[in-house]
């Protein structure tokens, strides 16, 4: 808690005990003193809402934009009650769930598609992901993409014991390349850049495994006790991020451009992640093959793809077995979207 | 208050956290996401003694941190304690080392994290040197503090016998500052073992450091509590076996007069 919140908290006490601010006690039910949104500091889609204040319009209140470095610091900001909505990958918010942390995917804001590539070394005669055998190759640890890279040595039938695998951030793999410890790297940009202009060239991107039937996404999820009290809110939110979606398709490069002067990074790097990126509109959602509509939840393809995220964790040891719930369904909101969709 | 009183209160000090803190789990007082109760550490223990934490036993990444550790403590000791010893005894080598070893001893370790990928790689090398470095600067201090501080009456008297310089740091210095050295090394290995943990951020894939941050990072507050116990038990024993060696080899230690 801060010591604004404190305070207030503590003035709408002494109100209430006096008794006169009975219309300020039930405006403070209604909304919020700030919503409080967990972002990477990445470009994104949704950042253009921070640029114009369209989300803080929206909801006729303040929103605090507080930064995390990986998933796994959402998960504490949760557990600690400190963020209100947040998005970010998959493999993170399965093991939350499972975690049993009180929270909800309302929506599916992002498909990774060709922000996150394996790039190998071409001095090495890494080719084609068949190469990795015997090599070493970086992953920032807890992401979507050790998950992907994960998933593409099962897929292609690789012998994961002759792959050396090392955790590392995507800053150090910058420099572990550079000294040639690492011969591979799975990463997202403006790393894979990086890489590509120093000897290295792509040889697998995630968008690949969607043959396989594996999806791998980035979700906003909400902490239920707020989406519980302030439904309108959550609404308000998806809708507010269906125009960004849309301002963002209708000109792409005029939003990277955008979003690149306010994060102060080059204009290249913000648009090839932006462009890396699928966006399923909020009606795409509602079908069978993303969060389905309540009915068809339980059986559409992200609780699928939870449910295999799950079994992979298990499988690595990251989470218990016993965890796992039966269905990822229960753990899907879908009425903020539908509610979203009709006007 | 006799050895024996002493020991059955702590024991009863620590078994009355233990149920305070397995009540806080049992009656729901703190949800067990935010604390695991000492049941649940438990069965995650038997968890990870029968299937292992991330395809690899608990007890190989309690052997890898605990060689780590001990490779980089020895290493720190040898190479410090003569160091340290030089700057107290000749102003010379303490006016070259001093500002060196001033600026780098508080300096947070953490913050060389960037640095050693670059200069070592992502092999043991950069654990080993984040370790040592934190304890080698603690003990060359400490070493030098000690030889500074033998009494010159003691200097004097050795001298007017006629001790040379060598029988003079044999027999009067060294037995002198061993007993301070001693002292010096247990905090240097505490210190050090803290850094375990930031070792073991940088591109490890076991170890007891690397446990805790890779489970906390899925949320396994149960495996991450154990890490902790072990982490602490550890270190408690490295403690243990220092002052057992002290009594042993420096058993003068505390009887100056």
């Amino acid at each position: 808690m801060t010591i604004q919140n404190f305070l207030k908290k503590c003035a709408a006490l002494a109100a209430l005990t006096l008794g006169v601010a009975h219309i300020s006690a039930v405006y403070a039910e209604d909304i919020p003193s700030e919503v409080r949104f967990a972002w990477a500091g990445g470009p994104r889609v949704w950042v253009l809402g921070q640029i114009d204040k369209s989300f803080d319009k929206a909801f006729g209140t303040n929103v605090r934009w507080i930064p995390f470095a990986t998933g796994a610091d959402v998960l504490s900001l949760f557990a600690a009650k400190e963020i209100d909505i947040a998005r970010f990958g998959s493999s993170p918010a399965v093991a939350g769930i499972t975690r049993k942390l009180p929270i909800e995917i309302i929506g599916i804001p992002e498909v990774i598609a060709t922000s996150e590539r394996l790039i190998g070394r071409k001095s090495k005669n890494i080719n084609s992901i068949k190469d990795i055998e015997g090599k070493t190759v970086a992953y920032p640890p807890n992401s979507t993409a050790q998950y992907a890279l994960e998933l593409a040595i099962k897929v292609n039938h690789l012998d994961k014991s002759k792959i050396r695998l090392v955790g590392l951030k995507p800053a150090d793999q910058v420099a572990a390349w550079k000294r040639g410890d690492i011969d591979a790297a799975y990463v997202w940009g403006p790393f894979t850049q990086q890489f590509e202009a120093d000897g290295g060239h792509e040889i697998f991107v995630t968008k690949q495994l969607q043959k396989d039937g594996f999806l791998i996404y980035n979700n906003f999820v909400v902490r239920k006790e707020f989406a519980d009290k302030y439904p309108q809110l959550v609404v308000k939110f998806l809708r507010t991020y269906q125009q960004k979606v849309d301002e963002y398709k209708k000109d792409p490069d005029g939003s990277a451009q955008l979003i690149a002067k306010h994060l102060d990074i080059p204009f290249e790097s913000a648009r090839s992640v932006l462009s890396g990126l699928e966006y399923p509109s909020n009606i795409e959602q509602l079908s069978p093959a993303y969060l389905g509509n309540g009915a068809t939840t339980p059986n559409s393809g992200i609780a699928k793809a939870a449910k295999d995220t799950a079994n992979f964790l298990a499988e690595t040891g990251d989470v218990r077995k016993s965890d796992i719930p039966d269905s990822f369904a229960a753990a899907i909101n879908t009425s903020y979207l539908k509610q979203a969709v009709s006007k | 208050m006799n050895a024996v009183q002493r020991v059955a209160i702590s024991t009863s000090a620590v078994a009355l956290v233990l149920a305070i803190w397995q009540l806080s789990g049992s009656l729901h007082w703190i949800d067990p996401l935010l604390l695991p109760p000492p049941s649940e550490v438990l069965r995650t223990t038997v968890d990870l003694l029968t299937n292992g934490y991330r395809q690899v036993s608990l007890w190989q990444h309690i052997w890898i941190s605990v060689l780590r550790a001990s490779v980089a403590f020895v290493a720190a000791i040898v190479v410090g304690i003569p160091v340290g010893l030089a700057m107290g005894l000749s102003p010379l080598v303490s006016a070259v080392l001093e500002p060196f070893v001033q600026f780098l001893r508080p300096l947070p370790k953490i913050a060389l994290i960037p640095l050693t990928v670059v200069w070592f790689g992502i092999d043991e090398g950069s654990k080993f040197f984040l370790i040592f470095i934190s304890c080698f600067l603690s003990v060359i201090v400490s070493a030098a503090a000690a030889a500074a501080m033998v009494s010159k009456n003691r200097l004097r008297a050795a001298q007017t016998l006629g001790a040379n310089r060598y029988q003079l740091f044999t027999r009067v210095v060294f037995p002198n500052a061993l007993p301070e050295i001693f002292t010096g090394v247990r905090l240097s290995i505490g210190i050090g073992w803290t850094s375990l943990i930031a070792a073991e951020l940088v591109a490890a894939n076991s170890g007891l450091g690397w446990m805790v941050m890779n489970a906390g990072t899925y949320l396994r507050t149960d495996v991450v509590m154990l890490g902790i116990l072990l982490l602490g038990g550890i270190g408690y024993l490295f403690d243990l076996a220092l002052v057992l060696l002290q009594r042993t080899l420096v058993p003068w230690a505390g009887r100056d007069t």
